[in-house]
């Protein structure tokens, strides 16, 4: 340990110096402004920028990379929380209450608890990232197809709970979301299905255009119906006193912080799309632990300070299979480690050996990064939230612009610009109807993963479906599942028995 | 509507191979998924008939329909700018679908609409092309 912390002290001397501390701040802040973009995520704002770091030595290069990754993530939660957009797919579920805290006039204290809570999860997350970086790894290696399933389907179930919505038509989209991931090439046999010859189809359908289309067009459209008169005046523009957390916004929000963190930390090290399960399972917690869960999904604060955090822990401990394994299990860290590579470094277990001052460095240079985020973000925190000033007649075609050129700039492809106008208007069906859009999106992120995972368990069972019951972990998680199914049935009669028992008294 | 979107799934599904659990076909697994969205669908209609048949004189409720002309109006402004995006290029299809969105909102003053498309189309151009170096269209003019 006295090891780790004496390297984790070379490391901020690495980190601190000036060229550095240059690099990490332009990664915070580009990371933001690409974050707050809607479409351009930190897959593509990572993507974007590795050509800009050739000329830079790979400790730097990777120092402004991962500044971009994080600086991304906090960036998504702006739009998500000011016009229901979320810039990444962790972001979505800040869409649930930060958007309705904004249409509250309390977009200040939202933003202001993101920075506040990923800042926190992040220096936390570092410290979980020095000490137990080797073990935590093992264990993430121990999931086989089996356990991946059985985690997978446990995240759908909760999941299709949190929206607070009916839970059946919750389920009933997440496998619209699945049956649409199905869309494109078999990811086991390479056969194209479900494409009807369109050859845009065979990549499969694209995540960002179902997301700007079913969050920020569906939600553009909405507000299109409304009276001329609803146009003309906005959301409740807070007063500048309102644009920063209450002491009881801040003590409402410490257990959700740590609580998303440590879970964000330990989701953080499974494979498969961390951040999104993480921040899915915060809100989860939340909700159950909470003394008001009726106030989630109409502007609690808990419901944006647990996933930001979970968010936040999540993307630091995605690190560890990167740096440690080589493995990376999210798209934002296998284009890092295809960066790592470009700059002649090879990560996998040598790597803490064989290049210290990028790997101690890079990960003090994630705390000086959350904190310039910090700092950079609570000051902005006004003029984010002003955004609201804007009304809505200029604000709405504004968002379609960029909704459109962001979306354009993903693949520079017009198809997925129809792509998202067709959700856009499913979207504004959706929320007509009542169903959620969140469990359909998550579906489709996960869907490919859950049905690889599904087949390759099969063939190596020889059919048996008894692999999923088998294996221990596999079985927490069924078990979990069947938990959260049944408890709105053990709910009901527990209130029918205590009823009838109030009854008879 | 989602029992359909369900039985068409489970059609199609049939088009491809099924194979056995052994060594599960392209079709399995949204074949498997398109019977659980049925069941479902079966199960949310079977309790709304439930509902209603308990309720035999239920309370009138405000159907939902699309309300005015605005909504048709701002996604034909939208498929518009999809179709002139290549053909115009960037910085043209922004100025035009700005203006076609603001005067769908009632937007008023022609100077108004004209300068905040027009300005919005150079600062768009100028963040994303010039500043982000993003390829977007450039159509016919070549800005």
């Amino acid at each position: 340990m006295f090891e780790s912390i004496q390297q984790l002290l070379n490391g901020f001397a690495i980190a601190t110096t000036w060229q550095n501390l240059f690099y990490c701040l332009a990664g915070a802040i580009v990371g933001t402004i690409v974050g707050v973009l809607p479409g351009l995520g930190p897959i593509a704002g990572i993507a974007l920028l590795i050509p800009a770091t050739f000329g830079l030595n790979a400790t730097s290069a990777i120092i402004m990379l991962a500044g971009i990754y994080y600086g991304a993530m906090y960036g998504g939660s702006t739009t998500s929380i000011l016009i229901n957009v979320p810039g990444e797919t962790a972001s979505v579920i800040t869409c649930i209450d930060g958007y309705q805290m904004a249409q509250k006039g309390r977009a200040g204290p939202a933003l202001a608890i993101c920075a506040i809570g990923s800042f926190v999860a992040g220096t936390l997350g570092i410290f979980g990232l020095v000490f137990l970086a080797p073990p935590l790894a093992e264990a993430a290696l121990a999931f086989g197809p089996p356990e991946y399933f059985s985690l997978m389907v446990f995240g759908f179930v909760v999941l299709s709970n949190v929206t607070g919505g009916s839970l059946l038509k919750s389920l009933m989209m997440a496998i619209v979301g699945l049956i649409i991931g199905t869309v494109g090439l078999d990811p086991v046999t390479g056969i194209a299905r479900f494409t009807f010859g369109v050859t845009p189809l065979l990549g499969g359908v694209e995540f960002v255009a179902v997301a700007i289309g079913l969050f920020g067009i569906g939600e553009v459209l909405i507000n299109v119906e409304q009276p001329a008169e609803q146009l003309e005046q906005q959301v409740l523009v807070p007063r500048f006193r309102e644009l920063y957390p209450t002491l009881a916004d801040l003590r409402a929000s410490i257990a959700p912080i740590l609580r998303g963190t440590a879970l964000g930390f330990g989701i953080g090290l499974v494979p498969g799309p961390a951040p999104v399960i993480a921040t899915y399972a915060s809100y989860m917690v939340e909700k159950r632990v909470s003394n008001h869960p009726e106030e989630f999904g109409k502007g609690a604060i808990e419901g944006v300070a647990g996933p930001e955090s979970a968010n936040n822990a999540a993307c630091q401990s995605a690190f560890i299979p990167l740096f440690v394994l080589g493995i990376p299990f999210a798209p934002p860290t296998a284009i890092l480690l295809g960066a790592l590579l470009i700059h002649g470094v090879n990560p996998g277990p040598g790597l803490i050996a064989e290049h210290p001052q990028l790997f101690w460095g890079v990960i003090a240079s994630m705390y000086i990064g959350n904190f310039i985020l910090l700092l950079l973000n609570l000051p902005f925190v006004p003029l984010f939230a002003n955004i609201l000033r804007v009304p809505k007649k200029i604000l709405l075609p504004l968002v379609i612009l960029f909704c459109i050129t962001g979306m354009y700039t993903v693949n520079n492809s017009i198809f997925d610009i129809w792509t998202m106008l067709l959700f856009g208007a499913l979207g504004w069906l959706m929320r007509h109807w009542a169903y959620e859009g969140a469990p359909l999106l998550l579906a489709l992120v996960l869907g490919p993963k859950l049905e690889v995972a599904f087949r390759q368990s099969l063939m190596i069972s020889h059919g048996d479906f008894g692999i999923f019951f088998g294996r221990p972990v596999s079985l927490v998680f069924l078990l979990a599942t069947l938990g959260f199914l049944l408890m709105p049935l053990w709910r009901r009669l527990f209130g029918l028995l205590r009823a009838r028992g109030d009854g008879t008294k | 509507m989602l029992l359909l979107f369900g039985l068409l799934t489970v059609v199609l599904s049939f088009q491809m191979s099924i194979s056995t659990f052994r060594a599960p076909g392209s079709g399995l697994f949204p074949l498997g998924l398109g019977l659980l969205l049925m069941l479902l669908a079966g199960c949310y209609l079977g309790g709304l008939y439930a509902r209603r048949a308990a309720q035999p004189n239920p309370p009138a409720t405000e159907a939902w329909a699309p309300r005015g002309g605005r909504l048709p109006a701002f996604l034909a402004a939208m498929a518009a700018a999809t179709v002139l995006l290549a053909p115009l290029g960037f910085p043209l299809t922004a100025f035009l679908l700005m203006v076609a969105l603001l005067k769908t909102l009632d937007m008023k003053g022609w100077i108004a609409i004209l300068g905040l498309s027009l300005g919005t189309a150079l600062a768009s151009h100028l963040l994303f092309v010039q500043w982000l170096q993003i390829p977007l269209p450039k159509g016919w003019l070549g800005l």
